[in-house]
């Protein structure tokens, strides 16, 4: 777990420092990847649900710290719950690659409009949710599914070692 | 056992509204927050400038041709400048020995003396409701909230958050006053420096607007717009944009004007913070 934790810090920099460089300036405004979100749906579907429900808070959290401008919580909120909620829904059936990748891109519109109601109960955005969801939320998604199965094989192989280590050991 | 799960999630979104809207519109900060901003915009800072300079080196390759055509406007541009200074000098010898025999104060004489920091970019986030840069500056380097800040080419922003070594910097396109924590910035034409009107942005055709702008201060295409300073926490005389089109505003008694911005808000790399000098309590 610890080494899942470092690999969420370093995706969090990169998601700040690196990422805003690779999208091309006319999509600067549509693409805008949550990669420690990505991580957390591997987190939820092969580690289970009470990691996924403290590793999404966490850096949702993080997150929000960072880019403090005018609220905090809305990433906090979205990715602890959603983390939740799909380890939930892995622990009724085991997630081959088909349902992950279905997985990620709902739980990844459903992120980008739980944070868009947020901010729209507090008055902070005067889009309307069709809008957001076209220009930003579906792009994105589909972006972080292009993330997800990247990193797919690695991150998979390492949890389900990691877990099935931590299972040995409870069962000792 | 279900019931039990609605409960913690009931609780869960209290806490958080309750959260949200104690951070809402706050200026201070605690010292965790600090210390995590620090600490990770320090990290970035080590990531972020490399990264822009080979991303900005490929965008020069494939704009190499237009080099030709810009050196020449440039040096039009140059020509230009000598003449103004010119006249700059002579009317800033006027405009201090009028000051003088009018008598005005220290401070008057020094209000409009900007001091410019640079500042580097070290990252810009993925939330699309709150664009913020954050910069390598914080209070340590006597940043303040809501100083303004510009590029070489125009306005981008104020100061929100100040942290000890780094700041965020909420861009102009979220400054609109049509949300609850907008921030109206006052605009005037650099042709008629008595005309006003107040920058919004739309979000949906991507474009900044001025509005409410008087009748009798038609603007023509091509005008190039700057803050005119007036009641606002923008310091007059930085660059806005130029004038794309105009219309009739809502009710028929103004105009509106769409403006395209003279600095662009993404790919950020160096930018000035403004530094309006004190005004001293009497």
């Amino acid at each position: 777990m610890n080494g899942i934790i470092l690999l969420g810090i370093v995706f969090l920099i990169l998601e700040n420092a690196v990422v805003p460089w690779l999208v091309p300036p006319a999509w600067s405004d549509r693409l805008l990847p949550h990669l420690t979100f990505v991580l957390t749906m591997f987190v939820a579907a092969f580690a289970g649900r009470h990691p996924a429900f403290l590793f999404g808070l966490g850096f949702g959290m993080l997150q929000d710290l960072l880019s403090y401008g005018e609220l905090i919580g809305p990433y906090a909120f979205g990715m602890g719950l959603l983390g939740y909620l799909v380890g939930l829904l892995a622990e009724y059936r085991t997630f081959s690659v088909g349902v992950f990748a279905w997985v990620t891109v709902m739980a990844g519109v459903l992120l980008d409009s739980i944070v868009y109601f947020i901010y729209n109960l507090f008055r902070l955005t005067e889009l309307s949710y069709a809008y957001a969801l076209y220009w930003q939320a579906a792009p994105t998604a589909l972006l972080q599914l292009l993330i997800a199965l990247l990193i797919y094989v690695p991150v998979r192989r390492y949890l389900a070692k990691t877990s099935s280590s931590q299972g040995e050991d409870s069962s000792e | 056992m279900r019931n039990k799960r609605l409960f913690i999630l009931m609780i869960g979104l209290i806490v958080f509204i309750a959260l949200m809207g104690v951070t809402l519109g706050r200026t201070r900060l605690t010292w965790p927050e600090k210390f995590a901003s620090d600490a990770f915009g320090t990290v970035q800072s080590v990531l972020y400038r490399p990264v822009g300079a080979v991303a900005d080196f490929f965008r020069d390759l494939g704009r190499l041709s237009d080099v030709y055509q810009e050196n020449e406007r440039l040096r039009r541009t140059v020509a230009q400048y000598t003449q103004d200074q010119i006249k700059f000098n002579l009317l800033e010898a006027d405009n201090k020995r009028l000051q003088e025999e009018l008598e005005f104060t220290e401070r008057q004489k020094q209000m409009d003396d900007y001091r410019y920091l640079i500042a580097h970019v070290v990252g810009s986030n993925s939330n699309p409701y709150e664009k913020t840069i954050t910069i390598n500056l914080g209070s340590k380097d006597g940043i303040k909230p809501e100083m303004a800040v510009r590029t070489v080419d125009g306005l981008v922003g104020l100061v929100s958050k100040v942290k000890n070594f780094t700041s965020t910097v909420t861009l102009i396109t979220n400054l609109d006053t049509g949300t609850s924590k907008g921030t109206p910035v006052s605009a005037t034409f650099l042709s008629k420096p008595d005309s006003f009107g107040i920058i919004e942005y739309d979000d949906e055709t991507k474009a900044l607007l001025m509005t409410k702008i008087d009748e009798k201060d038609k603007p023509a295409d091509g005008d190039q717009v700057i803050t005119s300073g007036l009641g606002s926490l923008f310091p007059k005389g930085i660059i806005i944009g130029t004038v794309k089109s105009s219309q009739v505003g809502d009710f028929g008694l103004t105009y509106t004007a769409v403006i395209e911005p003279a600095a662009r808000f993404d790919h950020l790399r160096e930018v000035f913070v403004i530094v309006v000098p004190e005004v001293d309590e009497p």
